[in-house]
């Protein structure tokens, strides 16, 4: 349901499970972490995150935390999404992120391991997860160096998503486009340019935006205090009650 | 008060600094990094100065660095060229230092580092003419010294795009990115774009101006020597390498 390939020194990660806008099941995001560290020791010149279907991603398939494992689950899924945010920055290539429709919950935090976003309009992002007990804490290390301390805090809190032009203009997203075909033309465009350019140059400015705008600790502590809700009365009910009104 | 590469007038609280290497658009060569210098130090004893405008003499900004000071083959010198981006850090603290809110009017191109210096200063203005950037990787080079100038500026997310794309951009699209904070339309207007910020600070008293700016700087890092010498260190590193020297061996060839 992941699929990687390497083409013309473009490494091409696609999310491939469209029938359930690509919701990421534990061996999905398992396997998205992996070829994301793999990158590490990758010579392509740029990879390009793009998904199938009308939906970029949208989050992680909470079927699988449905009964007593449930919070063991859930504890992995927050795991290899943080590994995978932050496999994506420390590669030494950019990352283009090709979000052709919705990218919510931890399909929006995936962003957070992005150099450019390109979006198409019908595109929307957001954290729709309080209303399960889940805190989106995970994303914000990454998400307020995108957007900005103001807007990070209003997009974690706030579950409603915002549109395409809004994250645009918030810097969440560095290019709009018309229509999913655009955005997939325009983030292949943006990979060749990257591609032609010499490499060790790309590689060292990217390690060195890395070192001085690392969150350091507070990765860890994010990811932490996403971890802490798992186990709670809270989360269980939530969860519980979600999956009556969706599978009574 | 002039030298021969940079130029200081002081007009009452409205002091102008320009970068006067015309011929060579401004490219930042040692020799013009010490004049700078110097005229950054005759405005650190300047008293009443409020706002100091930063410039370049004919059509350029700032081209960036001297080609031929960074061609080691051309130069000689192999520590010329961390010497040079060494010296443009240092500038940028000094800037950062002053009292006096320091104004960007970018006449023209700013490149390179050239674009840093705009972004250094507190209030950048372009024209929609004007060609903006950071092509550094497109040579192979790391823009280290100036990343954190812009980082500041434009934010983590954004700066990461712009620098890892390269290129260059007009002042209508670096307006929308933060790089600038005004935009005029035409090279003609420029002038009646910066005097009306010029005016308005000049406006504002010299204390508050001075303390507001220290509170910024420390907001946000600006005063950090450590890692603006790493920057430079690196930045020079990365010039050395024999694909970034053949690239810009090529370069001054042209």
């Amino acid at each position: 349901m992941i699929e990687c390939l390497t083409r013309d020194s473009i490494c091409e990660i696609t999310l491939n499970r469209p029938e359930k806008r690509n919701a990421l099941t534990p061996e999905m995001l398992a396997e998205l972490a992996s070829h994301a560290e793999a990158l590490a020791r990758s010579e392509a010149h740029a990879a390009v995150v793009a998904a199938e279907g009308p939906a970029f991603c949208a989050g992680f398939d909470l079927s699988y935390c449905r009964g007593p494992e449930g919070p063991r689950v859930m504890r992995a899924f927050l795991a290899d999404l943080s590994r995978t945010i932050v496999a994506f920055r420390a590669a030494p290539m950019p990352i283009v992120m090709t979000v052709q429709g919705p990218a919510l919950a931890g399909g929006c935090a995936l962003l957070g391991g992005a150099d450019v976003v390109v979006a198409s309009r019908n595109a929307t992002f957001g954290y729709p997860v309080v209303r399960l007990g889940v805190s989106p804490a995970v994303s914000a290390p990454f998400l307020r160096q995108s957007v900005g301390d103001g807007p990070c805090r209003a997009r974690l809190l706030d579950p409603g998503p915002i549109d395409a032009e809004r994250a645009h203009d918030l810097g969440l997203v560095h290019e709009l486009c018309e229509d999913a075909a655009q955005a997939e033309a325009k983030a292949d465009a943006i990979a060749r340019a990257l591609w032609a350019k010499p490499r060790g140059g790309i590689a060292a400015t990217k390690r060195w935006l890395n070192e001085f705008t690392d969150p350091g600790d507070t990765a860890a502590a994010a990811l932490d205090v996403s971890t802490s809700l798992t186990d709670g009365d809270e989360t269980r009910a939530m969860l519980e009650a979600f999956f009556q009104t969706r599978d009574p | 008060m002039t030298t021969d590469h940079a130029t200081l007038t002081i007009d009452g609280p409205v002091a102008r600094l320009a970068l006067n290497r015309p011929e060579q658009r401004n490219a930042l060569s040692v020799e013009l990094l010490d004049g700078l210098h110097a005229r950054v130090e005759e405005l650190e004893a300047a008293p009443g100065v409020k706002v100091t405008v930063v410039t370049g003499a004919g059509r350029a900004f700032c081209a960036g660095m001297d080609l031929k000071q960074v061609v080691i083959a051309e130069s000689g010198d192999p520590e010329l060229p961390h010497r040079l981006l060494s010296s443009l850090g240092r500038l940028t603290l000094r800037l950062r230092a002053l009292p006096s809110v320091v104004v960007a009017r970018v006449n023209g191109a700013a490149i390179g580092g050239g674009c840093g210096l705009a972004c250094v200063c507190d209030i950048a203005v372009t024209h929609g003419d004007a060609k903006l950037g950071f092509p550094e990787v497109d040579l192979g080079l790391c823009p280290a010294v100036v990343a954190p100038v812009l980082v500041r500026k434009i934010g983590p997310g954004q700066a990461r795009r712009v620098l890892l794309s390269g290129g260059v951009m007009d002042g209508h699209h670096a307006h929308t990115l933060g790089i600038v904070d005004e935009v005029s339309d035409s090279r003609e207007s420029l002038d009646e774009t910066t005097d009306a910020i010029v005016g308005r600070l000049a406006a504002g008293g010299a204390d508050a101006l001075a303390a507001t700016k220290s509170l910024v700087n420390r907001l946000d890092g600006s005063l950090d020597a450590s890692v603006v010498e790493r920057g430079a260190r690196l930045s020079a590193d990365v010039l050395a390498t024999a694909e970034a020297q053949a690239i810009l061996a090529a370069r001054l060839e042209k």
